[in-house]
């Protein structure tokens, strides 16, 4: 049996069933909601507010789901943008519900406050990957990133013919374990119902196998190795994509979901901001910056068969502006020497890492983020949130759209406090303490240290302390003895995030967050026994969690917007020179907290520079350049730009500066008048 | 300068609002001229036509300006259906000044229909085998370079606009065609401090000046004024992107490698074109076709991406050491070692993508343009370092080149130089190599160069695989257990799938189905040795067995069947075709 889901033709039916008209203000979060659910939301709130938000479908999943994209902000009505804007999508990867919830939380806080949207685009996408996105409702809950392109994983006669089945009809996929000879697992000895792998070097000897709760439904022998879904939306992007990676699809963009994002982005040069709520958080920490990639561009070597062309020693290493240097007297005339040019001649490959500028404004922005989460008393040790994905839209937009790119998530276990005390007594300490040092310990304490070390039950602390006193016993004897005892066992081996999940399912969950191990007659592995993790209990808290945590976090992307590069005119001197010649100062500043634009930006030069120009009538420029191009303002800096013009008469000059993602400004300036 | 350029939009409506003029493009082509785009849509229409049974024309996809993309299937529908057979891929004209490819596809198909039902060669090849043939990939690049006025390497690019000098505007400062002449040649002005001085053995050319010697001319690029004012000449024409970096695989930004576009296949006519051949899951090798220098180039085309695997390359090295002796002086060689690094080009994604075999052809070379007769290319069989050099050195002069315009074409090459007020620099010359000059051979030389270049074509394509199907013994073991032996053989170069596709596991491989109403798969697997009765049983499922059949070699399989009656063994492979066998047991 494979997993069956709706015919996608009956979604639409379905839904009109399922949901009646929602305004803003019914808008709760006591509850995930469905892809279509978070459409539907999308829908009403557009439905509720025409002056404001617009819908765009962006395309169609190969499920049949619409991509939905959510446009709020003061220029609905028109196609190209004067204003810059924020991006937010979530839930690339499908499997992350309260991602989704925080996309819908913070279109209702847009669209409730007025001052939030007043100056600037809100693109807000609360699914990039429905297929998968349903499966958290499906029955079996189905916890996969891929959308439904069909793929033939296992490169049979078939296609998607062996997915996971729910043997146990408990509506959940978990896993199966099967004594086997050949079995690498061992039930970790102090916590019997998690697994994990037997390590030879302590003399542990495998008893199970481990496979996911499911059949070999095309007698190949092997067991789910080719169930529904193809792409992962969340790493089909064209930064770091991984080639022939099961569920990367042929190429970056070869899906509907991700192709429409490319092209939007393409086509919107006013965003400025983005986004990605999900599993990954670069408001907690920087993007990663410890991969190894070919292209360090301070020290480049240049290859033996191309040295010769620019006449540079292959043995040593040069810095790209050097090796601009080295080629702009060979190129033919007018041609532009760029770092692209150069860096595609030698073959160099792109940034992996992000470029130390930027690494500062997101250490800044880190550290201030701990603060807002600590007044929001949401700063408890929780799991690290994910490293950030190879092929993520996150890294894209980053590394490819050069803009400032944040990942947030909104959830992870909390972290399993060590029970260890620190005035726990091993046989080291035990060993340096004299008799009567251990005696002043009390009764109480040293029955705990009994307990803990296991000694006999009948073997209590005033036994104990007779002996001592009777010198029957000494504390340096009871340390040997200790040693000599077989090890308490411990969950030493098990990994750390299941441990997390199982305390947190005990602890909060009563126990639900798990499936004890139970017995089960499989067709082809014979006695199994299934049990293990919940899907979903490490990603999504209890529903009932949802609207505090969505409170206590999803504002910070409101203050991050604060942060944008905002482009004005800060000062304008005129100087007369005499002659009707005047000197033109314009002072071009950068009042936000994060950069024009960012490093990455500069380096792959897709984000305009800020374009100043001098207009009006009966003046000439005698130096400068009608539209001067300022590549970059740091943040709270700013660049000066400089004319000399001529005007016989006295005129009013409109000085401007123009960018798509950072507003911008004018002033208007008058060249002599009175004096 | 734009008033020139409103001029020649006006000429170019008014022809676009004449009626069409009467076809005069029949088959058998001649190949005497550089055909237009139109002319090339003429000549495909008139194949089709010619040959209605053994071709299908169809628009596979539109480019940015809306002309069709066209791909010609040359197959044989009675020999069987198109995806039954090996197929060949072969494109052209991917960048718009590059256009000798549209010819060379044109050649192909004319030449092999052409001799179908006459030369034996050709009747056996057009019915094993079906061919793919788009011979025009950027439409719009040809039509304009065709048609606009345009130096022998300008208009490459796809019609996507791009902001180049990041002014903020768009395509704004493109070439002018000055004088009007259809050609963006070159300017050179007056200039005692220049950099160049008349070559004494020719006052047309120019030669740089030693030190302390006086200089006379400062080279100013191409034809063209500062249309923005921005004190740049030039600096932003249509485009650029590239569309041989624009593909799916291995795609990088255009930081890395300039002119990739904003994201793979932002270009709406390759994308349309890669969707297309992605259903034609039976092409096994593709060509296509660039200019110049004379190289047939085989991936990878970056050194990150690791060397195919050895079986491959002996595939490769085999056709292409043939192709440098079908068309002389071309020098087979590795795309990123040998030229240089590109990502996203179509050669990488037709190889890993759709896991076909590929060559670049970059036809044409200027040594064919030399005023000595004998070119001095090193013969086949000299080093790869000796060959790449040749290859990227001058190779041939411009005081050659020059004298064979003089001698051989007339002077149709060069362009003598013409005094020109200039806008920015007031009194200029403007002169030198015209359109169709350097990487374009004189007209009179067309016909060798798509001969030789279709020849190679052939040979690659005649060494498609050529799968057999043998039954080679049915034996009574008793009770009603049969063996049956079976024998997948293939004569030719190229296995029946490419060991890079089996790598990165990008389909499946062939399949051998055995099976019968009255029979049942006990055992079967693979047949190692058939004298020592050598098998590899596949425990599960052994009626269905998964195998590639290599390339001059062949694979045996042995099955223990039990029953009675007819037993259907059936071999279906993307690039080796499909077979079927019937043996009965009794």
């Amino acid at each position: 049996m494979t997993l069956r889901r709706p015919a996608s033709f009956l979604i639409p039916f379905i839904l009109c069933l399922a949901l009646g008209p929602l305004a803003a203000a019914d808008l709760t979060f006591d509850r995930y909601h469905k892809p279509e659910e978070l459409a539907a939301a999308v829908q009403d709130l557009a439905r509720a507010n025409p002056g404001f938000v617009k819908v765009h479908i962006l395309a169609k999943s190969p499920g049949g789901r619409e991509l939905v994209l959510l446009e709020v902000g003061p220029e609905t009505a028109k196609t190209a943008k004067s204003l810059p804007a924020v991006f937010i999508a979530a839930n690339m990867e499908g499997t992350v519900p309260i991602s989704g919830e925080a996309a819908l939380y913070l279109a209702k806080l847009i669209c409730e406050k007025a001052d939030l949207r007043s100056d600037r685009t809100w693109y807000i996408l609360p699914c990039g990957n429905p297929d998968a996105a349903s499966g958290y409702f499906d029955k079996p809950q189905r916890r996969d990133a891929r959308n439904a392109a069909p793929r033939n994983d296992d490169q049979d006669d078939q296609i998607d013919e062996d997915g996971p089945d729910d043997l146990d009809g408990d509506g959940l996929i978990t896993q199966m374990r099967v004594k086997d000879p050949e079995g690498a697992w061992i039930a970790v000895p102090g916590e019997p119902r998690l697994m994990k792998k037997a390590d030879g070097s302590k003399g542990e000897k495998g008893v199970w196998k481990l496979y996911p709760e499911g059949l070999d439904n095309d007698g190949d022998g092997q067991i789910n190795e080719d169930g529904p879904g193809g792409v992962n939306i969340g790493t089909s992007f064209p930064h770091l994509f991984n080639y022939h990676a099961p569920n990367s699809g042929p190429w970056p963009g070869s899906e509907a979901e991700t192709f429409a994002l490319l092209k939007f982005f393409d086509v919107h040069r006013e965003v400025g901001l983005t986004f990605v709520f999900g599993e990954a958080n670069f408001c907690l920490n920087p993007p990663r910056s410890s991969r190894k990639g070919d292209a360090d561009l301070n020290q480049i070597k240049v290859p033996e068969n191309m040295a010769g062309f620019i006449n540079a020693d292959p043995n040593r290493t040069y810095t790209i502006a050097e090796i601009m240097d080295m080629v702009r007297p060979l190129v033919p005339p007018g041609m532009e020497v760029t770092e692209g040019l150069v860096a595609g001649f030698l073959g160099l490959g792109a940034a992996v890492n992000p470029l130390d500028d930027d690494l500062k404004f997101y250490k800044e922005l880190s550290d201030k983020y701990k603060e807002f989460l600590k007044a929001g008393k949401l700063d408890g040790k929780r799991l690290d949130p994910a490293p950030d994905k190879d092929g993520s839209l996150e890294l894209y937009a980053y590394y490819h759209l050069g803009l400032p790119s944040f990942a947030l998530d909104f959830w992870t276990l909390p972290e399993v406090k060590e029970e260890k005390a620190a005035d726990e007594i091993t046989p080291e300490k035990l060993e340096k303490m004299t008799n009567d040092e251990f005696i002043a310990l009390g009764e109480e304490k040293i029955d705990a240290f009994l307990k803990a070390s296991g000694a006999p039950e009948q073997f209590k602390a005033k036994q104990v302390i007779e002996g001592l006193k009777g010198g029957m016993m000494d504390t340096k004897k009871m340390a040997e003895m200790m040693k000599q005892m077989p090890k308490k066992p411990s969950e030493e081996g098990a990994d750390p995030k299941e441990k997390a999940l199982l305390a947190w399912s005990d602890k909060e969950l009563g126990g639900k967050g798990f499936v004890a191990w139970k017995p089960f007659k499989h067709s082809t592995l014979g006695d199994v026994e299934i049990g293990g993790a919940v899907p979903f209990t490490d990603n999504t808290p209890p529903a009932k969690m949802v609207d505090a945590l969505l409170k206590g976090q999803v504002p910070w992307a409101l203050e991050i917007a604060k942060k944008m590069a905002r482009i004005k005119i800060a000062d304008v001197v005129v100087q007369r020179l005499g002659a009707g010649v005047y000197e033109v100062k314009v002072w071009i500043e950068n009042t936000g907290d994060l950069p024009y634009p960012t490093a990455m930006g500069r380096r792959d030069e897709r984000i305009l520079p800020v374009i100043v120009t001098l207009s009006g009538q009966g003046f000439e420029i005698v130096q400068g350049k009608k539209r001067s191009l300022v590549p970059a303002v740091p943040a709270r800096g700013s660049q000066l730009v400089t004319w000399i013009v001529r005007a016989a008469k006295p005129v009013k000059l409109e000085v401007k500066a123009e960018t798509q993602v950072a507003w911008g400004d004018s002033r208007t300036v008058d060249l002599g008048g009175a004096k | 300068m734009k008033k020139l350029a409103c001029f020649a939009l006006l000429i170019m409506l008014a022809a676009g609002t004449l009626p069409a003029q009467k076809s005069e493009i029949t088959v058998p082509l001649r190949f005497d001229q550089y055909y237009s785009l139109d002319q090339i849509f003429e000549a495909l229409r008139a194949l089709n036509k010619a040959y209605p049974q053994l071709t299908t024309l169809e628009t596979v996809g539109k480019s940015e300006e809306g002309r069709p993309i066209m791909a010609l299937t040359v197959n044989n529908p009675k020999t069987g259906s198109a995806l039954d057979k090996p197929g060949m891929y072969v494109d052209g004209n991917m960048h718009g000044n590059e256009i000798q490819g549209g010819d060379i596809s044109l050649y192909l198909v004319d030449y092999m229909l052409g001799n179908y039902g006459k030369n034996p060669e050709m009747t056996s090849l057009v019915d094993k085998t079906c061919f793919y043939v788009v011979p025009v990939v950027n439409v719009d690049g040809r039509f304009h370079f065709m048609t606009d006025a345009n130096s022998p390497d300008s208009n490459r690019s796809l019609r996507i606009p791009v902001d180049d000098d990041k002014d903020g505007l768009i395509d704004e400062d493109p070439p002018d065609d000055l004088d009007g002449d259809g050609n963006i040649c070159t300017m050179r002005k007056k200039d005692p401090f220049g950099q160049f001085k008349t070559d004494p053995e020719d006052p047309r050319l120019m030669v740089r000046v030693k030190p302390g010697e006086k200089g006379e001319w400062t080279m100013l690029g191409e034809e063209g004024i500062d249309n923005d004012g921005d004190g740049q000449i030039n600096e932003d024409g249509p485009g650029y992107v590239d569309p041989n970096r624009n593909w799916g695989f291995d795609w990088a930004p255009s930081y890395v490698q300039g002119g990739s576009g904003e994201y793979p296949f932002s270009g709406v006519g390759l994308k349309a074109l890669a969707e297309w051949t992605m259903t034609k899951t039976n092409i096994a090798f593709a060509w296509s076709f660039h200019n110049n220098g004379g190289m047939i180039l085989r991936g990878p085309s970056r050194k990150g991406l690791g060397e195919y695997p050895p079986q491959d390359v002996a595939v490769y090295d085999y056709l292409g050491k043939q192709g440098e002796r079908i068309i002389p002086g071309y020098r087979y060689l590795i795309s990123w070692k040998d030229l240089y690094t590109t990502y996203g080009d179509s050669g990488e994604w037709i190889t890993q993508t759709m896991g076909a075999y590929f060559y670049c052809a970059e036809v044409f070379q200027g040594e064919s343009e030399a005023f000595k007769g004998v070119s001095e290319r090193p013969e086949p069989g000299t080093s790869r370092e000796e060959a790449v050099r040749g290859i990227f050195s001058e190779g041939v002069s411009d005081r050659e080149r020059i004298k064979f315009s003089d001698n051989v074409v007339q002077g149709e090459l060069y362009k003598p130089w013409k005094p020109f007020k200039h806008p920015d620099y007031g009194d200029i010359e403007i002169g030198g190599w015209v359109k169709l000059s350097s990487r374009l051979g004189a007209p009179f030389m067309i016909k060798d160069l798509v001969h030789r270049n279709a020849m190679a074509v052939l040979f690659s394509a005649k060494n498609l695989p050529d799968v057999a199907l043998e039954v080679t013994d049915v034996k009574a073991l008793g009770g009603n257990l049969f063996r049956i032996r079976t024998r997948l053989a293939n004569p030719k170069a190229m296995p029946s799938m490419s060991y890079l596709a089996q790598k990165v596991n990008l389909y499946p491989k062939d399949m051998l189905k055995v099976g019968g109403a009255g029979a049942k798969v006990v055992a079967g697997g693979l047949l190692l040795d058939p004298y020592r009765d050598q098998v590899v049983y596949k425990k599960y499922r052994p009626e269905l067995q998964f195998l590639v059949v290599p390339g001059f070699g062949k694979v045996e399989h042995q099955f223990l069947v039990e029953g009675k009656g007819d037993v259907t063994l059936r071999y279906e492979s993307r690039h080796g075709g499909k077979l079927t066998k019937t043996v009965k047991l009794e």
